[in-house]
């Protein structure tokens, strides 16, 4: 019998997949559903427009009573991602609910794109810039969403999701 | 490790290497504790004080008044993780409660996702919770119910659908709770932070809210540091005749049977 977390994932990719919410799309990878490759389209009205980035989810058993572990593989520049593309976000973190699923997850990673927190800063650079400099910091921003285009070329079946 | 402390590094994640060793502290109390022990007798319980007057006096006063004892790992699920073992096992040895608790068990999915909780991983957690509780009602053997109650997966989803029960209810009556709920949060903020997800301790709010919600009556005997020869009970609702009983030792809690 499969596990409750491979069970519980492919309901939160048929749910993703009838149900998509805008901007954000994602899949299991070929050959194991525990990881998962997913894509946020920056959103509307912030420095983070047309960007397309790239991200893993990867689950363990515990899903979903332990939040999985999600990161940008696209460059980003954001006061809450890390240098190595992890995310600081409460709700992949300590305020985990099991009520979340892959859709909620990348939801809440869009509104992060948009309303970052500058209080807990996972970058300092783009924190300050955030805070002190919003022309510098646009300026990085765009330049990563440039670069995000670039890595587009071996991706092909994923990017149809409409952006809102 | 120790010189790590001292050398802040502003581009490391943090947030991981926490979580690494959170984790590697989980897997070793899971690894010695199983999610619901045998039955134990309480001289069993006395090994653990050897050196501790207060205490094997008040293991006394429970030998005096209880049968045998469970216990449950200590991973910030055992109280929920007791109340549900101790209940569903009392069903399948008596199952006049059995009805009342089903039609409340089956009606609370639509509860939870008129409060708003998201209908789809509601259900999911849901049709868990509903299996298990059919199984009981088909009249298993005590030992199969023990295999299903103690497999980590069926578990840990039977804890999170308690969970969301207690949070649904402390939400619909926020008005009556909001005067317990402390640091200046809004009752949904303390669901969200202290009730919903798991490992988190649960206080006198969640048996309160669990008790109310499901209509099932818990005694809790508290052993404590207190000089007093005796165990503290305290019936949740205060009052009422319990069904369940519980031991409470500092931050956990395990199953007594009378």
């Amino acid at each position: 019998m499969s596990t409750p977390a491979r069970r519980r994932l492919m309901r939160d990719f048929k749910r993703l997949q009838e149900d998509p919410p805008a901007g954000v799309s994602g899949a299991p990878t070929d050959n194991n559903i525990m990881v998962w490759n997913a894509v946020i389209f920056g959103p509307h009205d912030t420095p983070f427009e047309d960007g397309t980035f790239k991200l893993t989810i990867e689950f363990t058993e515990e899903y979903p009573n332990k939040p999985p572990t999600v990161r940008f593989v696209s460059k980003m520049f954001h006061p809450n991602v890390y240098a190595d593309g992890s995310i600081c976000l409460d709700i992949l973190q300590n305020r985990w609910s099991p009520t979340y699923d892959v859709s909620a997850i990348l939801t809440s990673i869009q509104s992060l794109l948009h309303d970052p927190n500058p209080n807990s800063p996972a970058n300092n650079e783009a924190a300050q810039l955030y805070r002190e400099n919003r022309r510098e910091y646009e300026k990085k921003v765009a330049a990563i969403v440039q670069e995000s285009w670039n890595d587009d070329e071996d991706d092909d079946d994923e990017e149809e999701g409409e952006k809102s | 490790m120790a010189e790590g402390a001292l050398n802040y590094d502003p581009s490391k994640n943090y947030d991981d290497q926490t979580c690494a060793q959170q984790r590697d502290i989980e897997k070793a109390i899971a690894d010695e504790q199983p999610l619901v022990s045998d039955i134990l007798s309480f001289d069993e319980l006395k090994t653990e004080y050897q050196d501790d007057e207060i205490f094997k006096l008040k293991i006394d006063d429970l030998k005096g008044r209880y049968k045998h004892m469970r216990k449950t790992r200590g991973d910030g699920n055992c109280f929920f993780r007791a109340f549900g073992f101790a209940y569903l096992e009392q069903l399948l040895n008596n199952n006049t409660d059995f009805p009342r608790f089903k039609e409340i068990a089956s009606k609370s999915k639509d509860e939870l996702v008129a409060l708003g909780f998201p209908q789809f991983t509601i259900e999911d957690f849901h049709e868990t919770f509903m299996e298990v509780i059919e199984k009981v009602e088909k009249k298993c053997t005590n030992e199969e119910f023990y295999q299903l109650y103690t497999d980590q997966g069926i578990s840990d989803y039977f804890v999170v659908y308690l969970r969301l029960i207690v949070s649904g209810h402390l939400q619909k009556e926020e008005d009556f709770f909001i005067h317990f709920v402390e640091g200046g949060r809004t009752v949904k903020e303390f669901c969200n932070q202290e009730v919903e997800p798991m490992h988190k301790e649960s206080d006198h709010i969640h048996i309160t809210a669990l008790t109310a919600a499901l209509g099932v009556n818990i005694r809790v005997e508290y052993m404590d540091r207190g000089d007093t020869p005796k165990c503290n009970q305290h019936d949740f609702p205060d009052g009422s005749r319990p069904s369940v009983y519980l031991l409470y030792r500092p931050s956990h809690y395990d199953i007594l049977y009378p």
